[in-house]
Formats: C-alpha cells, sequence, structure tokens
C-alpha cells in the first residue's frame, strides 16, 4: 500500500498540485486571521477570534487524510464505492435524527465537542458512485437517457435529503458536480435536449414549490440589487462595497474597513473572499483566482491522462466540485449569483469543508502519481 | 510532462477535456470581468460607500440672531435645552434601557413604544442602527444632571444641548416677533435644498418667519469615524478617513433690531386691559416706522416654540385654535374691518376736493336723513352743522347728504390714495388688503342693480368698506404730516453678532398724497375739535395733560352668529367695534396711533380712553429720554471742559 509503483515519491509526486494547495491552504489561514481580527480581544467573542487557530489544525487532520488517499490507490475506492454511497445516504438520514439546529437548518451532527457535516463528505462518496457507474457502464454508442437514469437517480437521493436540511448551495453543487461528470461521457443529442428541457422545467418547478421563503427572497434580491440595499440585499451589499473598496491594491492586510468595522456578514466563512479582496485588492484575486483555476484546468488535466475510467472521472467530479464551489461562492460575493451558503474551498472556515477538500486533493494526487 | 494528453484505455471519454477546460477558464473570466468592474471601474464608488459606512457628519447647531427692540432690548433671544438621544445599535435593551427610563422619568406607555421603535431598528441591518435616535425633548436639568452622572454606565444614551428660543416678553407682541415650531414635511420638502433637516425648527410667524433666513444662521459640520470597533487610534483613523476640511464652524444667524418699542407696547397692553380683543398700532408719522404693534388676545411664544415638549405644545394650539376671539390672528394688519366713522375725514378730503361741499356748507341735521325709501339714522340731533362741526360731532347726516352727492368711485380713490385697499408691504404676517368698493365691485359682487344707498353708508365708512389698523394709522400718519404716505417698517436694521450693522433700513416714501393746504388744515382743526370741542366724541374721556389729535368710529357690524359659539354669547358678537384714529402732539405730530377694540361698543367711550392712556404713556417716556439724554450730554460736556 505504501510502495509508489517502484518510483521514487519524490519523482512521481504531482508539485504543481501540491504546491497549489499549499499556497490556497496558507492564503486561507492568513486571510481567516484578518477576518477574525476585529474580535481580538472583544469581551465575549474571543473564540471567533481564534478559529484560524482551528482552521489550522482542521488543515493538519485534512492533510493527514489527504497523504493517506494518495498513498493508497484509489481503485480501493472503486470497489466499495456502492459500500461507501451507502453509508454516506445514512449520515444524511442520521441528520434527520440528531441534526443540531443552526439558524434554522439543521446540517451538523454533534460528536462530542466537534460538529461534522455529512452532506461534505457526501459530495465525494457521491462522485465515488457515479465514477464507478461510468467506469462500469462502458458504451461506445451515444448514451440515452435511459442509461444516464441510474446515475441521476443516484444523485437525486442525496440532493433531496440535503435540500430538505435546507441547503441549496450543497445540492447544487452535488447537481452541477454529476453533471460534469456526465459530461465527458457522449450522450444523444435528442436526449441531452430533452434532458436540458426537463432540468428547465424542475428548476421553474422548483421555484414554486421547492424553495424556502428566505430562499426565494434572496434570489429576487439579487435580481434587484440596486433597489435591495438594506434587509434582504444589505449582506450582498456590503460585500461588493468591500471589494470594490479593496479597488486595484487592496487596503493592505487587516486594514479593509468594511470587514475591520463589521460590516461583513459572515466574513469568515460564505464572504471570507470579500475580506480577501479588501485587503489586497484586484492584483491579489487575480493572483487567488489564478491558483483555484490552475488547480481546476490540472485536475481535468489529471483525468486527462489517468490510467482508467474510475479515476479520469473521480478527477473531473473533484474538479468540478472545485470549480463550482469556487465559482459560486466568489460569484456571490462579488454579486454575480445570488447568495447561497456555498464555502470557498480552503478560505471558508469549517472542518468539515477542509477535510472533504483536502480529501479530494489527495485521491487527485493519487490519480496522478497511478497514471 | 504532457497536458491533456488522452491516454488509450478510457473508452468515450474523448476529447472532452478540452471543452471542461474551456469552461472553467470561461467561469474565471467571468469572475475576472466582474472583479475589473467592481475594484478598477467603479472602484470610487465603493471606496465612498465604505467611507460613507464608517465615518459620518455631526451638525453642529449655529446660534439663532437675536431680534430687539428699538431702544435694544431683547425680545427674542436663545437658551440651552437638552435633547436625549439613543444610538440603537449601541444600547442594551435588557439591562442599560429600564435605568435610563427611569432616569427619565418616562411613563409605561412612553417606554413601551420607545423600546419597540429602538427593538425593530436593531432587529433590521442597516445603517439606520448606529444613527441616533431622538428620545425626548427639553428635559429637565435635574434629568440631565442624573444622565450625566451615570454617563459611563448608560451605553447609547446620548444628551445634546440644543439652543431653543427663549422670548423675554412672553405674550407681548408675539404676533409681530412671531415663534418657532417645528419643520413639517411639506414645507420641508420646499425647503431641502437650503439645508433644512427633518427635526429642525423654522420661524412660524410675524419677524421669526419673515426674517427666517437672516436669524437662521449656517450651521458647521464636524466629519467623524465611527471607531468603536477598530484597534487603531482615533487620530490616526481621522486622519486616513475624513476628508478635509474636517470641520466646518458654525456660521451665528443675523441680529435684528426693531423699529417697536417694547415699554410702548407694555403700555397698550396694561391700557388694554379691561377688554377682551382689539389691537392698536402705533406709527412715527414722519418715518412711518411702527413704534407699536398690539393684538389680543395673544398667546405666549415660548409655550408654543418647543420649550416645553410636544404634547404641551400641541394642547397650547388646540386651546389658540378653538378660542372665538381669534389668539393667532394678528388683527394689526391679518383682518379689515369696517373703518366707521374714522374714514369721516377722507369722504370730506374727497367731497371738498370734487367741489361738492365747501367748509362753509351747512346741512340741518334731524336726526337722519331720507334717501329714497329709507331713513339713515345719524348718532343724534345735531341741527345746522358745518363741515367742522360735522366732524368733531361725527355727524353722520352731513356726510349722508355728501354721500347723495359724490360718486362712490371717487371715494375708493381718495381711499387708494392714502393707501386703503392695497396691501402696504409691512413685511410681518399675511397682509389683509382691505377693500375700497367701487361702483364694478358692486355690481359684480351684489346681484341686482347698485343702489344709491351703498355711497351714502361708504361716505360714514360702513358698508362694504374695510380697512387694517396698519392701514387706517399710516393713513392718519399721512394726515398728519401733510400728505407723505410710508412705506410702514418694522425692521431698522441688520447686525452681525458681534453688533456690526450690515444693513440699516432708511424711511421709504410710498407717495406724497397731493392735498391742499387750506382744506388739510381744516381737517386738523377738526381733529383737533374731537378732542378739545365740548360737543367733541373724545372730549367725555379726554385725560388733561394729553394733546392729541383723532377721531372716533363706531363701526356696525354684520349681525351673525358665529359657528361654535355659546349662544349666550352672541350680543358679544353683534356688538359694535369702537375705534379711535388719530395722532400726537395735535400742532407738531409726531405719532399716529390707531385703536380698535373689537365689539367695544361706541368709539368714543370706549377706543378714546385706551389710547388717551397709551399717548399719555408715550408722552412720558418720551421725556424722560429726553432728560436721560440731556444729562447724558451734561455729563459729556462736562467730562470734555475738565482736563
Amino acid at each position: 500500500m505504501i510502495g509508489l509503483l517502484g518510483a521514487s515519491p519524490r519523482e512521481r509526486l504531482d508539485w504543481p498540485l501540491f504546491l497549489g494547495v499549499v499556497l490556497v491552504s496558507v492564503a486561507g489561514v492568513v486571510n481567516l486571521y484578518s477576518a477574525t481580527s476585529p474580535y481580538i480581544g472583544m469581551a465575549g467573542r474571543e473564540g471567533i477570534a481564534d478559529v484560524y487557530v482551528s482552521q489550522v489544525y482542521w488543515l493538519v487532520v485534512g492533510g493527514l487524510v489527504a497523504i493517506f488517499l494518495a498513498a493508497i490507490d484509489y481503485r480501493f475506492f472503486e470497489r466499495l464505492a456502492y459500500v461507501l454511497y451507502a453509508a454516506g445516504i445514512v449520515g444524511l438520514l442520521l441528520v434527520w435524527v440528531l441534526g443540531a439546529d443552526v439558524r434554522g437548518s439543521a446540517r451538523w451532527i454533534q460528536l462530542g465537542s466537534f460538529g461534522f457535516q455529512p452532506s461534505e463528505f457526501m459530495k465525494i462518496l457521491l462522485i465515488f458512485a457515479v465514477a464507478r457507474y461510468l467506469a462500469d457502464d462502458s458504451k461506445t454508442e451515444p448514451r440515452t437517457l435511459v442509461d444516464l437514469a441510474p446515475p441521476l437517480l443516484l444523485t437525486a437521493v442525496p440532493t433531496a435529503l440535503v435540500m430538505a436540511q435546507p441547503d441549496l448551495g450543497t445540492s447544487i453543487i452535488y447537481l452541477l458536480t454529476v453533471f460534469s461528470m456526465l459530461a465527458i461521457t457522449k450522450i444523444r443529442t435528442s436526449s441531452l435536449i430533452t434532458g436540458i428541457l426537463s432540468i428547465g422545467a424542475a428548476a421553474a418547478g422548483m421555484w414554486k414549490f421547492g424553495l424556502r421563503d428566505y430562499q426565494r427572497l434572496r434570489i429576487t434580491s439579487f435580481l434587484d440589487q440596486e433597489a435591495n440595499k438594506t434587509g434582504s440585499g444589505w449582506h450582498a451589499f456590503q460585500s461588493r462595497t468591500a471589494i470594490g473598496d479593496g479597488g486595484l491594491w487592496g487596503a493592505g492586510f487587516r486594514e479593509g474597513t468594511q470587514n475591520q468595522f463589521g460590516f461583513l456578514p459572515d466574513q469568515f466563512t460564505d464572504f471570507a473572499f470579500a475580506v480577501f479582496a479588501e485587503d489586497w485588492g484586484f492584483i491579489g484575486c487575480v493572483v487567488l483566482l489564478g491558483l483555484y483555476c490552475f488547480l481546476c484546468v490540472w485536475a481535468v488535466n489529471i483525468a486527462s491522462q489517468a490510467k482508467d475510467r474510475f479515476g479520469a472521472a473521480v478527477a473531473v467530479g473533484i474538479g468540478a466540485k472545485l470549480f463550482f464551489q469556487v465559482f459560486f461562492n466568489v460569484g456571490m460575493a462579488l454579486g454575480l449569483v445570488p447568495v447561497v451558503g456555498i464555502t470557498l474551498p480552503l478560505f471558508s472556515y469549517g472542518g468539515s469543508s477542509v477535510i472533504t477538500t483536502l480529501a479530494g486533493f489527495g485521491l487527485l494526487m493519487s490519480i496522478s502519481i497511478r497514471r | 510532462m504532457s497536458f491533456l494528453v488522452q491516454r488509450s484505455d478510457v473508452g468515450e471519454f474523448r476529447r472532452r477535456y478540452r471543452w471542461l477546460v474551456f469552461a472553467v477558464l470561461l467561469g474565471f473570466v467571468g469572475l475576472g470581468v466582474k472583479l475589473v468592474q467592481l475594484q478598477i471601474v467603479d472602484e470610487e464608488v465603493h471606496r465612498a460607500q465604505a467611507r460613507r459606512n464608517i465615518t459620518g457628519e455631526i451638525r453642529l447647531a449655529t446660534t439663532r440672531g437675536v431680534i430687539r427692540d428699538a431702544y435694544g432690548r431683547v425680545l427674542a433671544a436663545n437658551r440651552p435645552s437638552y435633547n436625549v438621544y439613543v444610538v440603537p445599535e449601541a444600547i442594551d435593551l435588557k439591562a442599560t434601557w429600564p435605568v435610563a427610563a427611569q432616569l427619565m422619568a418616562l411613563d409605561d406607555q412612553e417606554k413601551q413604544s420607545l423600546e419597540e421603535r429602538i427593538a425593530k431598528i436593531q432587529a433590521t441591518p442597516s445603517a439606520r442602527r448606529s444613527q441616533q435616535i431622538l428620545l425626548k425633548v427639553d428635559v429637565d436639568r435635574n434629568v440631565v444632571a442624573a444622565l450625566k452622572t451615570h454617563e459611563a454606565d448608560l451605553p447609547g444614551i446620548q444628551v445634546v444641548p440644543v439652543p431653543v428660543r427663549y422670548y423675554p416678553y412672553g405674550a407681548l407682541g408675539a404676533h409681530l416677533v412671531g415663534y418657532m415650531r417645528e419643520i413639517d414635511p411639506d414645507t420641508l420638502a420646499r425647503v431641502e435644498d437650503q439645508g433644512y433637516r427633518a427635526g429642525d425648527r423654522i420661524g412660524a410667524v410675524g419677524i421669526e418667519r419673515r426674517w427666517e433666513s437672516y436669524l437662521r444662521g449656517e450651521r458647521g459640520l464636524k466629519k467623524v469615524v465611527h471607531w468603536q470597533r477598530a484597534h487603531a487610534k482615533r487620530e490616526e483613523m481621522e486622519a486616513r478617513f475624513l476628508e478635509e476640511p474636517r470641520t466646518v464652524e458654525p456660521i451665528p444667524g443675523r441680529d435684528i433690531s426693531l423699529t417697536v418699542d417694547i415699554e410702548l407696547e407694555a403700555a397698550i397692553e396694561r391700557a388694554m386691559r379691561g377688554q377682551l380683543a382689539g389691537s392698536v398700532v402705533v406709527v412715527d408719522v414722519r418715518t412711518g416706522r411702527i413704534l407699536a404693534a398690539f393684538s389680543k388676545p395673544s398667546f405666549d411664544a415660548n409655550v408654543v416654540s418647543g420649550g416645553s415638549g410636544t404634547s404641551a405644545i400641541r394642547e397650547a394650539f388646540n386651546k389658540l385654535y378653538t378660542d372665538p376671539l381669534k389668539p393667532t390672528l394678528d388683527k394689526t394688519m391679518s383682518a379689515a374691518y369696517p373703518p366707521g366713522s374714522t374714514y369721516k375725514p377722507f369722504s370730506a378730503l374727497a367731497g371738498l376736493a370734487d367741489h361738492l361741499i365747501t367748509p362753509s356748507t351747512q346741512v340741518d341735521c334731524h336726526g337722519g336723513y331720507e334717501f329714497g325709501r329709507r331713513f339713515f339714522r345719524c348718532t343724534g340731533v345735531h341741527r345746522n352743522v358745518d363741515l367742522y362741526q360735522a366732524i368733531v360731532q361725527s355727524c353722520n347726516t352731513y356726510f349722508y347728504s355728501l354721500g347723495e352727492q359724490i360718486h362712490i368711485d371717487r371715494l375708493a380713490e381718495i381711499g387708494l390714495d392714502f393707501g386703503f385697499g392695497v396691501k402696504t408691504g409691512v413685511g410681518v404676517n399675511p397682509e389683509a388688503r382691505g377693500r375700497m368698493p367701487t361702483r364694478a365691485w358692486y355690481t359684480r359682487r351684489q346681484k341686482g342693480a347698485f343702489r344709491g344707498g351703498f355711497t351714502l353708508l361708504a361716505a360714514i365708512g360702513q358698508g362694504a368698506a374695510t380697512v387694517t389698523v396698519t392701514q387706517l394709522a399710516l393713513a392718519y400718519a399721512t394726515l398728519a404730516n401733510g400728505g407723505t404716505l410710508y412705506q410702514p417698517q418694522v425692521v431698522r436694521s441688520i447686525e452681525t453678532s458681534d453688533g456690526t450693522i450690515v444693513q440699516e433700513f432708511p424711511p421709504r416714501v410710498r407717495r406724497i398724497v397731493e392735498i391742499d393746504h387750506e382744506r388739510l388744515d381744516l381737517i386738523h382743526r377738526a381733529l383737533r375739535g374731537v378732542v378739545y370741542e365740548k360737543k367733541g366724541t373724545a372730549n367725555k374721556e379726554r385725560l388733561p395733560e394729553v394733546d392729541m389729535a383723532g377721531k372716533t368710529g363706531t363701526a356696525q357690524v354684520t349681525h351673525v352668529t358665529p359657528k361654535g359659539i355659546d349662544p349666550e354669547k352672541t350680543w358679544y358678537f353683534n356688538r359694535d367695534h369702537a375705534w379711535f384714529a388719530g395722532y400726537a402732539p395735535s400742532d407738531a405730530p409726531e405719532i399716529a396711533i390707531v385703536v380698535l377694540v373689537e365689539h367695544g361698543g361706541g368709539g368714543g367711550l370706549n377706543a378714546v380712553p385706551i389710547a388717551m392712556r397709551v399717548v399719555r404713556d408715550w408722552q412720558k417716556m418720551k421725556a424722560e429720554r429726553l432728560e436721560a439724554h440731556t444729562t447724558a450730554d451734561r455729563a459729556a460736556a462736562a467730562k470734555r471742559s475738565t482736563p
């Protein structure tokens, strides 16, 4: 298991991937420190000022997980894919029973003093299951809707469960990740059109019946940004202000006033990017988004060179998950997409998110090493 | 290392990777474009918003100009008052609020409604959370002291000193000086571009209103950083985030000196104590300056100006507006009354000018005058009277006879010449125009034909003709000074707060009324006769030490039953108005005085004593001033000669 297929680890280690992840992680911790610095020494809020330390712990835990995943052959997960998937579903169901209520939605399971989010881990487990199906079901002719039905069904179950928590953001990530994985297969044109049309219909139905009032409000206030600077659009407006205030060069580390004076909502979770953008400006944002972009493209590259279909599909899935999380989170801070709770990988504070993200990179490394 | 080179054994996964990379790049380019828009194109917009979030402007109060009378006595000034504000973001509704409410002695209902309001603002995320909300105006000094003592324990509660208008003479001259009120939304919409804000006070009536732009001054400005959450030093933050200039000092308003003598006003008030309602105006015949303008009943400008809180103001206004004696009406200029016999000198001048009568024309009065099928009554049986006697004894018959000959438009013309029927332009309160009815006016107004009887009534100042007290005073001043109709003035000069005169208003002549010297002399003699002749209508109430000439008047009012008045009291409202219009001293006039006692009854009996007392006091004040002057001159002369 430890033997790395004959070659020395140094030789086969995917250095660009490794360095990219390390740089983003370091930037994320530094940014967390800035984001929570207004709370330093504030009575009753000291805990918030220390989250960057916890984030380092999570990074260490996640790093260990990643090393472990990189070290073992990913094909091990191909065999266990459906079992793991079932376990993940059980975890999501457990949230229903044991879920801790945070701001009106039950997403966490409390284990001792740690709360973890099964929906985060489910992202990887869903990728495994869909990749396994695609790997097993090798075809030469274009796929029909019937062929696509099993992976879509695999996706529908956790999506529905997460949606019910309610967690719109994570369910969107599930769907888009799986769609991306299916996109690398050949699909019959008529099936593709039918599929897109039915997704459209489903979205309309969701809007009418599936969304909660606050979720709908976020979307309507997104559509009318100018009119919604107070109330429902307040957070998004302050986020755009923070980013714009950064300008070309940024206000400097811990100098962004929007964050320092408490105008940013969720500044160390969903809106961490706004803190970064105000501190480091356009230059900093281009570097950071460049790193994310590189990681996404690199995941596709690893997929293209994977030696089997499972590895390729997993790599695409992880790349897609990374891409959509970055796109939605940053897009949300920029006012490009509505405010939905999606974390920025390695920037937003949260153990489950960090571990899942690093686990993903560990898998990518494993696939890259074993090409 | 190869990039995007596909391996052989992955079946259908072919050539799709390039599209995936393309999609990823497209996504990031999209984010990048939006970043360029926010951080580079619109940087300034967002920078400005971010600054607005953390900085604020405190408006520095300015001092409203002081209003003084002709001798420098303060009629309107400012006193400190304290308002309590709360910052919703900073206050703890559970711990701090009950203490603060108790210290302010709020009642339960007030406490409850304010608490709900604060909680509501706290619950909505917006910039309003950090803005001051007004809790209570003009709190008691003890409360101020208590709040100041506990300041450290009451975060979010702020005590702010605000100047409040103070009127040392209270109700005296209140119509003229005016008062202040909180600006209402309609007015605010009109004057917002002049820097007024909701909650500001604005002059409501009188000089306070008309001279608002001078009195007001300009507010200052101080920029601040809401720095409570930052770890930087305040000075550093201010230097970094505040644009220069950080402070704009307030400019105090201009002081205004009036032509009015508040002591004369007080003398009028004393003289009028026996009467319910009425008005007195005293004018300097040599300048047209208003020396006193008195309207009764009055109101305490301090009560309605906000010194005592909103509910007290509302209560005071309710009382003022429901009073049938109309205390809010400035009866010196905002209301017009039939002049009655005080108009007779003008009718006489018209008749003389048209050669319809001569000074020696005699009319036999047997208590009235038959005209058509009607009998027009006189005030008594005067037998043979000439013009002099007709004025002295106020014989109506004489003037009915004149009225039969004269055209009504001529009576109106002479009235217009003397300034009736047009606003005088005194510039204090809204002026009534009064009315000099013409034939055209009657045909337009009265259905049916013009009747000759209208002219008979017009000749004795009855009928449709109305004048304001100010107009009548200016017209008598014109008679007194030989024909110069002045523009009435109330403001003598405008000064800066340190006393430098900015602008002075010299007397302004409106018109020279051409009157034949002999005819005017006759009128002067007749008006003197009214007071001095045994048969004169003012003779009975004459004070021996007072030298005055003038004309009494008893103006009939239209019999009506005013709405909302106790039927038991309607007799009062149907009683005649008592007039006296005249000037003093009788041979070398200095002041013109008009007294109107609303529903006072006969002018000779009711208005004359008031005029007598006012002129007596005026004479006394004049003598005292003269003495003070000569004493000062002598002292100065003595000083000059000693070294």
